[in-house]
């Protein structure tokens, strides 16, 4: 029974992780190779793929990508505990907005942000947000906002009532309380938004490419515009490169912080 | 101040930040669902009623595309649930020691779905991609996958692979958070194996069923990125989600007021959809 549970549990692995396998196979083989050897083993490793792709072209400037989509991620994971922290304190502590305001928070990340993609394309015109990162950074912070709110309201219900009502009793501010008190003690929640956010962020794709055409372009949307413009002519061990490069960030960040992760998304599906 | 305006100040950021990005967007998707308006007439829409809303309920694709995304959506949320309701107690006695193996079993999680179509893209093409090739070599053909006649179950596949370590971890979570003591005294009163999970396991896993379920659904409805990258609409149409179908009809029709239309009709929709899945799952939280 072991020896079966082992071998399902390999089969699923690699089943699961078969195109990131295949995928970075292909970016290890040289051009020659790639028709004639479709499989998953390389017979001639090369890193000559990655050199090509690391190399700015008028086709693919992959520094540019990466700054954005780091420089949009760390807006969009950033900004939501900056605003979620103190309203999450006045959920938890105060009873405020427990009826309206906080399900309906927590409750977009059931809604489809499509419905509000086109009204913030034509606000965005209009603001002068479109392909910036600044303006990728907000959308994307939205993006981020139940499930960090869902994270920080548990966060600060679980601080011990007794530690924040002896700060208040000494007279202290809300604000005080918050930056004395309430945040050391929620770091490790705060830590786990953060990382989730950023992954969440790096990997979004349709804001990417609806609110981007060409300063602001993130990696994932770069990384699509590179296989669209090849035709008939991909040059397939590039573009395994490409993808390899877009999608190992949030990957190695999910590896290191596995369990930051396992709780966010319960935390999401107990509250959401 | 008293504690009232306090409590007011603290939230206030984030409601305002709410307001600008989602509440004023709303109110720009109902006035333009109900306007007339071009890309050249963007800052003087004119009312014109409910003719936008007319049109799209008379679009033959609004209607494919909303029984594309409710199929696709209700398919892999239960392939989903089912295999991660399955993995998660069949490898539970490996997990539970080895639990960095969680890591490895949820990874295609981490990968962005965009991605994860360009990957697949390579691993389904038919010159130089793996399946095919293996497939030639094994049994002599293989399926034309992006093709009108396997397309749908393609990307219906391709969903679940990525997805159902998110059920997974959901499963295992809840699986390891059943108290001993309700096995033992189980066990005392003579339940074992398949007994055990039906009678005892099963009802406590409930609630995360019902919870996995809702939110796979949900995502599934809303497919776009890898459906995008993979096929476009698909050969005619055939891939066709609705949030693919309203960027095209925005994007590519350049039709605006029916594009907001569309997206009104699903926003209402998804409400919808929420409520009844709270009820479904029979709390109302949260916290």
């Amino acid at each position: 029974m072991t020896a079966l549970r082992w071998a399902v549990l390999v089969l699923f692995a690699l089943l699961f992780n078969a195109p990131l396998i295949a995928t970075l196979s292909t970016s290890f083989k040289p051009p020659g190779e790639i028709m004639g050897n479709p499989g998953l083993w390389v017979n001639s490793p090369t890193l000559a793929n990655y050199a090509a792709v690391l190399t700015v072209s008028d086709r693919l400037n992959v520094y540019a990508h990466l700054w954005n989509s780091l420089a949009a991620a760390t807006i969009g994971a950033v900004l939501p505990l900056l605003l979620c922290l103190p309203a999450a304190y006045a959920v938890a502590r105060r009873g405020w907005g427990q009826r309206v305001f906080l399900p309906l928070v927590v409750n977009l990340r059931a809604i489809p942000l499509i419905i509000f993609a086109l009204p913030l394309y034509l606000m965005y015109q209009v603001l002068h947000l479109l392909d910036t990162r600044l303006g990728l950074g907000l959308i994307l912070a939205v993006v981020n906002l139940p499930l960090t709110m869902a994270i920080l309201v548990n966060a600060v219900a679980d601080i011990p009532l007794e530690i924040d009502e002896a700060a208040a009793m000494d007279g202290a501010r809300a604000g005080r309380v918050l930056r004395r008190i309430v945040l050391p003690l929620c770091r490790p929640a705060l830590v786990t938004a953060f990382i989730f956010g950023f992954i969440t962020a790096w990997n979004e794709f349709l804001f990417g490419l609806m609110l981007t055409t060409s300063k602001a372009v993130p990696m994932t949307v770069g990384a699509s515009f590179f296989f669209a413009s090849g035709g008939a002519g991909v040059q397939w061990g590039v573009a395994a490169a490409v993808i390899v490069v877009a999608a190992l960030p949030p990957v190695v960040l999910g590896l290191l912080m596995y369990r930051q992760i396992a709780r966010a998304m319960m935390a999401g599906a107990v509250k959401g | 101040m008293t504690p009232r305006t306090e409590t007011r100040i603290l939230a206030t950021p984030l409601v305002l930040f709410l307001l600008a990005l989602l509440g004023f967007p709303t109110i720009l998707n109902l006035v333009y669902s109900l306007s007339e308006v071009s890309f050249e007439t963007l800052r003087a829409p004119r009312i014109e009623g409910f003719g936008n809303f007319a049109d799209v309920l008379g679009d033959g694709a609004f209607w494919g595309s909303l029984w594309f995304s409710l199929r696709f959506g209700a398919l892999t949320a239960v392939a989903e649930v089912a295999l991660g309701l399955f993995l998660a107690v069949f490898l539970s006695p490996i997990l539970r020691r080895h639990s960095w193996l969680l890591a490895i079993l949820t990874l295609p999680m981490m990968v962005a779905p965009a991605m994860m179509g360009l990957m697949y893209r390579l691993v389904l093409h038919e010159f130089v991609g793996p399946l095919p090739h293996y497939l030639f070599a094994w049994f002599g053909s293989s399926p034309a996958f992006l093709g009108p006649a396997n397309v749908f179950r393609t990307v219906v596949v391709i969903e679940v692979l990525q997805w159902t370590p998110f059920a997974l971890l959901l499963f295992h979570l809840a699986y390891e958070a059943i108290p001993g003591e309700i096995r033992e005294a189980a066990r005392m009163d003579g339940a074992k194996g398949w007994r055990m999970f039906r009678k005892v396991e099963f009802p406590m896993l409930l609630p995360t069923f019902g919870v996995a379920l809702a939110i796979r659904f949900i995502d599934g409805v809303r497919v776009f990125d890898i459906i995008y990258v993979l096929t476009g609409s698909g050969a005619g149409g055939s891939t066709m989600s609705l949030p693919i179908y309203i960027y095209t009809s925005f994007f590519k029709g350049g039709d605006i007021g029916k594009a907001l239309a569309a997206s009104v009709l699903f926003a209402a929709a998804s409400f919808l959809l929420l409520a009844l899945a709270w009820r479904f799952i029979g709390r109302r939280r949260p916290a």
